[in-house]
């Protein structure tokens, strides 16, 4: 369980993120959605602690996670995987090693910095490039691949990290139609083998297909959580601060996928059922 | 194994990638092997040709600056400011104050801080003249600028040439045509300048993000007017960075050249320790390093004022 309590965090005198309150039971997968600026992807960075909050904790499980610091920070960074919209994969390195960095964590400092990884390592990275069928470009340099290509390294690499949770922070962004969905396709499965999936998204209809729940943000605050089918557009009019706007809040530009993907419960193992909200 | 979990296609990937890993630190190791062989020989043969006495005098470091000491320290600051020496004997290694450059009456300049002062000049000139050059020649030697290959050459070849004579070369080669004094110095200075800072320049430029330049392009903009707009935009913090860092690099050789007959604090520097006028020496040392920090600091200062904490952050914009 991911416990937000009162997180606030300011940029100086601006305001990114303002009193945020917020309770993830393990196992669930959560869409946030929001304009640019309403402080998304700042909660995902205060929750993996590549921010640190101004004010107020996050929990998880015993863990005061606002608070951590040197290695147990870091074994907390391990836990919880980091995706971004631009990949951040390291470009002039080939691909199989991209993902074992997932395990710097944990490791011999001295083999680290030798580039050594164990044949079982190895092994397991391979099998998380097959996991996501890119196994063939294993041995390519990551910047050699196409955007969709890369996520999905991101994702091996999050994967190899053996998280609790994921954290995505527009993971589809700037995807094509067909990767965007690879990827979410990807991220709903990890999500079924009970790693909570947290994920920053740009479309409503992404969100509402792939997401159990959806939280929305403007300016800093929640200002709506539940579940897809209480997501009228209404309430998207007023989360995306279309009220003013003279025409109909049109959902097709928020729109990336090619054809309607029906909204698919996913199996759930009993303990994930009984946290589920 | 538990190879046997991957599909055939993934075994053989695996395979390749064992062998480019086992390859690797095959090299790695023959490489660190064979330095450390070279540096080992290297040594062996230098303190073969010191007539093996490096170690041997190497106890005998400190003798030097332990005879090489002022009277009391008070006479360092003497030195420094052109104040009388209770010393004095009529000999110059204790006339502090015949140097002095009278501004009126009673106010002077001391001599050493006046002929650092030609010194810093001497760098702040060259630094601007050879930087203006380097800065006009660095556009044409970028190949994401110009598509003509003997333009870049020539270009190349030019800044390589004044690159690759130390200044004090270029200066002993000026002084002999325009006679000892800072206008050989500043000259040489420069020409090394124009070099080494246009290929800091133009690799900046190579480095630059061309998205904005196609847009430029899209809109039918002179070469001028992109190079303008487009590429200046995002590769000036990163000149001045430079601009700033041959600044300092610059006092450092304008006092070397002003031991060759350049003029300025390093000719002083020269004559007072070849003297073993001690007191000098130590004024004039402590006084360089105050230099030094004090153009560092200001450096650093003005490159965050003019450019925030972007310089060589180049790159970064694209995502």
């Amino acid at each position: 369980m991911l416990k937000i309590s009162n997180v606030s965090r300011r940029f100086g005198d601006k305001v990114a993120v303002s009193g945020v309150n917020l309770e993830i039971p393990q196992g669930q997968m959560v869409g946030v959605i929001g304009r640019s600026g309403a402080g998304k992807s700042t909660l995902l960075r205060m929750i993996n602690r590549l921010a640190d909050v101004s004010s107020g904790s996050i929990d998880y499980g015993g863990l005061r996670v606002s608070e951590l610091r040197g290695q147990a920070l870091r074994n907390w960074q391990r836990d919880c995987a980091m995706i971004f919209q631009q990949f951040n994969l390291v470009p002039r390195l080939d691909v199989i090693t991209n993902v074992m960095l997932g395990r710097l964590n944990g490791r011999n400092p001295v083999l680290n910095l030798l580039q050594v990884f164990s044949p079982a390592e190895q092994l397991e990275a391979l099998k998380a490039l097959e996991r996501l069928d890119i196994a063939a470009t294993a041995l390519q340099w990551a910047q050699t691949l196409s955007g969709g290509q890369q996520q999905r390294v991101a994702i091996a690499r999050a994967l190899m990290q053996g998280p609790k949770m994921i954290l995505a922070d527009e993971p589809i962004a700037s995807l094509d139609p067909r990767n965007a969905q690879i990827v979410m396709d990807s991220l709903r499965d990890i999500n079924a083998e009970g790693i909570t999936v947290i994920t920053n998204l740009h479309t409503l209809d992404t969100a509402r297909a792939y997401c159990e729940r959806i939280i929305g943000m403007a300016a800093g605050k929640i200002v709506f959580d539940g579940t897809p089918d209480e997501l009228t557009t209404d309430v998207a009019r007023t989360i995306y601060g279309a009220d003013g706007l003279k025409e109909a809040f049109s959902e097709a530009m928020t729109s990336t996928s090619i054809a309607p993907v029906a909204p698919l419960r996913l199996p759930r193992t009993p303990t994930n059922a009984q946290q589920a909200p | 194994m538990t190879d046997v979990a991957l599909s055939p296609a993934s075994q053989t990937l695996l395979r390749h990638y064992r062998g480019q890993v086992l390859t690797r630190r095959i090299y790695s190791v023959i490489g660190v092997v064979l330095v450390v062989v070279a540096l080992l020989a290297a040594m062996n043969y230098a303190n073969a040709a010191n007539s093996g006495k490096f170690f041997e005098r190497l106890p005998y470091l400190f003798d030097f600056l332990k005879t090489f000491t002022p009277n009391d320290p008070m006479e360092i600051f003497r030195a420094m400011f052109d104040i009388e020496s209770p010393y004095y004997d009529g000999s110059l290694k204790f006339d502090y104050t015949s140097d002095r450059h009278y501004l009126t009456e009673s106010l002077y300049i001391p001599n050493f801080v006046y002929q650092l002062i030609i010194t810093v000049n001497i760098a702040v000139v060259s630094t601007i003249i050879g930087g203006s050059i380097a800065f006009g020649l660095c556009f044409f030697a970028s190949a994401n600028l110009v598509g003509a290959g003997v333009v870049r050459w020539i270009v190349r070849r030019i800044m390589e040439v004044l690159r690759a004579f130390p200044e004090i070369v270029i200066a002993g080669l000026l002084t002999a045509v325009l006679s000892i004094g800072p206008i050989a110095a500043i000259a040489a200075v420069s020409l090394h300048t124009i070099g080494a800072l246009g290929k800091l320049f133009f690799e900046v430029v190579e480095n630059a993000d061309m998205k904005p330049e196609e847009g430029l392009r899209s809109v039918g903009a002179t070469w001028l007017e992109r190079v303008r707009f487009a590429i200046l935009p995002q590769v000036l913090p990163n000149f001045v960075s430079y601009t700033l860092l041959r600044t300092e690099i610059n006092v450092r050789a304008s006092t070397i050249i002003g031991a060759v007959g350049g003029g300025g604090i390093g000719e002083v520097f020269r004559l007072s320790i070849g003297r073993d006028h001690a007191a000098k020496t130590y004024a004039i040392v402590i006084l360089l390093l105050v230099t030094v920090v004090c153009i560092d600091q200001f450096s650093g200062w003005l490159r965050r004022r003019l450019v925030g904490n972007q310089s060589f952050e180049l790159g970064r914009g694209a995502a």
